[in-house]
């Protein structure tokens, strides 16, 4: 049976509930506005019955904390917008600036400043001006200035897409010192939590993590894993883990090649991150793919309309009646050497404009034809390098000679020669040696783990910037990359010293103003040797491979004709020619038309006689100079549009989660005033209760009389 | 159900978005272009650019079209001036030749003749601005010489049979000049040099050899036809030029509508979105000031 004080116990528990009730409301209603902060609601528990004679009493009611309202499946999908919403903001911002460059020309103004569309057509278009008079000096001058207006705008566009790019490096690095905050602000989270609350939602420390995970997603592309004991793993998209549990891995960064490269430990992950998403993925993208893809495009149509132009002025006839000559060629642009880099490098050398070649070589100078020539080259495909891909040679060896040597030039894909060469051995019974080899610019002797060193051959031309690069560890924990600097002729080798001299001198100074620690450079008995620290983490010194040489074996019959190989030998690979070039793939016609069966063995002298092959530095193909740039246009265009339709609809389905979220977790001032209002009268009544009971107790404690004891 | 507290947040930034949408209205009315950026058309900005280039090469066209029509006028009219005096040359030789005239006459006609030959070297050596025009390609180089060591005189061409062309932007090619040689040096009896040079001989000594003489003016006949063929080429170039340059002119007023179209803003669309825009921000502003107006929550009524 109930007693009274059994009644006073659940009437003052239930009072001591509704104030912990009341004083999570005040804590909701004072944290409504705080960033993080998820609403909290009271946990009401029915105390266990007390059974007394076998009858079932109730025994009130305790409030047992307070329970976050959160769903950690929603915030996940959330950050996980959040982070794809961040990602194409920032390559919007990024690719808003990149076409702001190309403003279309609105037509009201034929002359507007900085279209490159327009110089193209101004530019060739003075040469049909000067169709109609070569002679005329203003007119050949106005093919310089245009000539200078397209040179100059496309090296200028070029160089500010370049400052936006490093823009956005800076950017980017700044975004890591963030990252590592919030991951080291996560682990000590996770400790925390896992310390006090193993079980069950950890509240406030609980909003924190959630906050910092929150604020992570929007700097880079994460994955949250729970782990036991309420703790949590991150990882990038890709799998790299930054947190767990309680440990937490710093991302650094380094220089490779003047850009800022990101690592956890020594695993370069910026690809994972440029994939990621997040603002730095965002930022990432446009630095290492739109940008370059931009700068690529401008860089094809510097290439192709310098080298097409360049060509035929330099062949045709200028005022005096010349034609260019390999020692004073007529180029009207700085000769391109390679694709990329030539629209920075646009330029005009020519200042005299009565070297523009309008007239044909060998006409008088009031012929047009190379004019008109020139004019055309507006309206025909643009120049772009090919790379050899077959040559041929015709070549009679010698039956008397030990040895002979065919010689010929393959371009790579970026329009770059090499020498190549064929060495015939003469292994007697009409049967030759042979080995084909495009000789890499620079050699390796040695090449271990740490070290790498090169000779430098007396007459050797040495080229170590065409695809050496150093790696190594600098005093701040980074790691740096340089491309070591190009050899010039006839520079000596020197010595470490001190004082040191020479490259090696050149290349230590290099070394160092990279930061990077630990490598040492020297020159023992004409060999360059680059040593770096062995051993330590993220120390590389390489060098990419040169195939070996193409070697086979050629048989001729008794008469000297060729019998083996009984077809053209293919499958000829070499890489490594230049930075950046694809490894170069050639087929050896022996019996196709240009070089049929050619290779003979005769008793006459070895001698090659002629060559023949399908590459070159520049051949035509696509579009026209406007039309590649029209639909350069269109397709930064489509993609800036693309971006933004992206932003827009992951914008609105972060809106749209982010009002879920805000549903379920935001405090809602007017659920807390209903949730007042109830406590309220529920403290009233349980008051009210109280005092009954009070008054019940004093009856009692009195035997009825109402007086005597209050 | 339960609500975002936060709802009016979003309203403002349906509000920045709507004030965004009005700002480019506003440039679009303002400016008279409606693309303004690569992203908000990009085929069209791409269309933009051929659409400038052809205009530009079309206008590029029509400004070299006048400056060679002016060139080739001269060359027409120069050749008119040499048929007018051939004409003069050959009734001079007929006269001549009729056989009625002293020695003096005839001496005093072959020196007339002598003066067209100087005349017509003279307009063969014509030149625009600077350039001989009927030197082939060797517009420096005076074209005519005369040589009176021999008799007849000998007068050499020292130009070249360089033809130059104008290419219009439909690939048209449109001859630019006649070499001196074509007109008036050509082969055989064509020669309208040669047959003055051996009529200045004919009659130099007064005596005239009447077979000779004939001769000798037939084949300046003959050279007269040649030259009035060769200025007929002269003149359809002109014709050409001006055919080519009246369709250029045409093409470049359609390219340049087409190219209007595409880039120039619809003031009535832009007007009519404006307006809208306006009328959805009024709305916004309105509702976001009701909601402050009105207490936020339930707290207001407790008592």
């Amino acid at each position: 049976m109930g007693t009274i004080s059994s009644a006073f116990d659940m009437i003052s528990g239930a009072l001591n509930a509704d104030q912990s009730a009341l004083s999570i409301v005040a804590n909701n209603v004072a944290n409504a506005n705080t960033p993080g902060y998820t609403m909290e609601t009271p946990n009401w528990r029915e105390n266990d019955p007390i059974q007394i004679n076998g009858v079932q009493y109730g025994d009130g009611v305790t409030e047992t904390g307070a329970t976050s309202m959160r769903d950690s499946v929603l915030s996940a999908r959330l950050d996980q917008q959040q982070q794809l919403a961040s990602a194409s903001n920032a390559r919007l911002t990024a690719l808003d600036g990149v076409q702001a460059l190309f403003t279309p020309d609105s037509g009201s103004s034929s002359s507007t400043a900085g279209d490159i569309g327009n110089d193209l057509t101004g530019f060739f278009s003075s040469f049909s001006s000067l169709e109609a008079q070569p002679t005329n000096n203003s007119l050949r001058e106005e093919v310089l200035t245009s000539a200078t207006t397209l040179a100059g705008n496309i090296s200028n566009a070029a160089a500010s897409l370049n400052t936006q790019r490093s823009a956005l490096d800076q950017e980017a690095s700044g975004v890591i010192s963030q990252v590592n905050g919030l991951t080291s602000s996560i682990a000590q989270l996770n400790q925390q939590i896992q310390s006090t609350s193993p079980n069950a939602d950890a509240g406030t420390l609980e909003d924190q993590r959630q906050l910092d995970l929150s604020q992570l997603s929007q700097l880079i592309g994460i994955n949250q894993v729970k782990t036991e004991n309420n703790g949590l793993s991150v990882t990038t998209t890709s799998g790299q883990l930054l947190v767990s549990e309680s440990s937490s891995f710093q991302l650094t960064s380094g220089s490779v090649s003047g850009v800022t490269h990101f690592y956890v430990g020594t695993t370069d992950i910026t690809s994972q991150l440029t994939s990621g998403g997040g603002e730095l993925g965002g930022y990432l993208t446009a630095r290492d793919q739109d940008i370059p893809g931009a700068l690529s495009s401008l860089d094809q149509l510097a290439y192709g309309v310098s080298t097409s132009v360049n060509q035929l002025n330099n062949t045709g006839a200028d005022m005096n009646g010349n034609s260019g000559t390999s020692g004073a060629p007529l180029y009207i642009f700085n000769e391109p050497t390679q694709v990329a880099g030539s629209a920075l490098a646009m330029d005009v050398t020519m200042t005299d404009p009565s070297l523009v070649a309008a007239a044909g070589a060998g006409m008088g100078t009031g012929d047009n034809s190379n004019a008109v020539a020139m004019a055309k080259l507006g309206n025909e495909s643009l120049m772009q390098p090919i790379a050899t891909t077959a040559f041929g040679l015709s070549q009679n060896l010698s039956a008397s000679s030990p040895s002979a040597t065919s010689s010929f030039e393959v371009y790579d894909s970026l329009g770059n020669s090499h020498p190549a060469t064929v060495t015939y051995t003469n292994q007697g019974s009409n049967t030759w040696g042979y080995s084909i080899s495009v000789p890499d610019a620079l050699t390796a002797n040695s090449s271990v783990p740490g070290s790498v060193s090169y000779s430098f051959g007396a007459g050797e031309t040495v080229n170590p910037g065409t695809n050496l690069t150093i790696s190594g560890n600098t005093a701040g924990g980074g790691i740096a990359t340089i491309s070591a600097l190009t050899v010039t002729g006839g520079e000596v080798v020197g010595t470490a010293g001190p004082p040191a001299t020479g490259y090696v001198a050149a290349l230590d100074a290099q070394i160092t103003a990279a930061g990077i620690t630990g490598v040492t450079v020297s020159n023992t008995g004409g060999a360059l040797t680059i040593s770096g620290a062995t051993g330590t983490a993220g120390s590389v010194i390489a060098d990419p491979a040169e195939s070996a040489n193409a070697t086979g074996t050629l048989s001729f019959n008794a008469s000297g004709a060729l019998v083996s190989p009984a077809v053209n030998v293919s499958g000829i690979t070499f890489t490594g020619l230049s930075d950046g070039a694809a490894p170069l793939n050639l087929n050896w016609n022996l019996y196709s038309a240009n070089g049929a069966g050619t290779i003979k063995q005769t008793a006459a002298p070895s001698l090659q006689s002629g060559e023949s092959q399908n590459g070159s530095a520049g051949a035509s193909s696509g579009p026209t100079p406007t039309g590649y740039f029209s639909n350069f246009v269109s397709t930064l265009g489509a993609t800036v549009s693309g971006v933004q339709a992206e932003n827009t609809a992951q914008n609105a389905s972060v809106t749209q989660l982010q009002t879920q979220n805000n549903a379920l977790s935001q405090v809602n001032l007017n659920d807390e005033a209903a949730a007042l209002s109830t406590l309220e009268s529920s403290y009233q009544a349980a008051s009210k209760v109280f005092t009954v009971l009070s008054t019940v107790m004093e009856s009692a404690l009195n035997l009825g009389t109402e007086t005597a004891f209050s | 159900m339960r609500v975002d507290p936060s709802y009016t947040s979003n309203l403002v930034s349906a509000l920045d978005q709507s004030q965004l949408n009005e700002q480019q209205l506003t440039a679009e009315l303002s400016s008279g272009v409606s693309i303004t950026s690569l992203s908000q058309n990009p085929v069209a900005s791409g269309e933009n650019v051929l659409l400038l280039n052809q205009i530009q090469q079309d206008d590029s066209f029509t400004q070299s079209s006048s400056m060679v029509t002016s060139q080739l006028q001269v060359s027409d009219s120069t050749l008119g001036s040499v048929v007018s005096q051939l004409t003069q040359a050959i009734s001079l030789a007929t006269s001549a030749n009729n056989g009625t005239m002293n020695a003096s006459d005839v001496k005093s006609i072959g020196n007339q003749i002598s003066g067209i030959l100087d005349e017509v070297q003279s307009l063969a050596n014509t030149n625009y601005e600077g350039q001989y025009i009927f030197a082939g390609g060797q517009t420096s180089t005076i074209p005519f010489t005369t040589s009176t060591v021999t008799s007849p005189a000998t007068t050499t061409y020292n130009g070249d049979d360089d033809l130059n062309y104008l290419q219009a932007p439909n690939g048209q090619k449109i001859q630019l000049n006649v070499p001196g040689s074509q007109i008036f040096s050509a082969a055989g009896t064509n020669s309208v040099f040669g047959a003055l040079n051996s009529l200045v001989a004919d009659y130099s000594s007064g005596t005239v050899n009447t077979t000779q003489a004939v001769t000798d003016t037939e084949a300046l006949g003959t050279a007269l036809n040649f030259v009035s063929q060769q200025r007929v080429v002269v003149d359809n170039s002109i014709t050409q030029l001006s055919a080519a340059s009246d369709a250029i002119t045409s093409q470049q007023t359609q390219l340049t509508t087409a190219q209007t179209n595409l880039m120039q803003a619809d003031v009535a669309t832009v007007s009519t979105q404006l307006s809208l825009s306006e009328t959805q921000q009024t709305a916004l502003e309105d509702v976001i000031a009701q909601l402050d107006s009105q207490s936020n929550s339930l707290f207001s009524k407790l008592q």
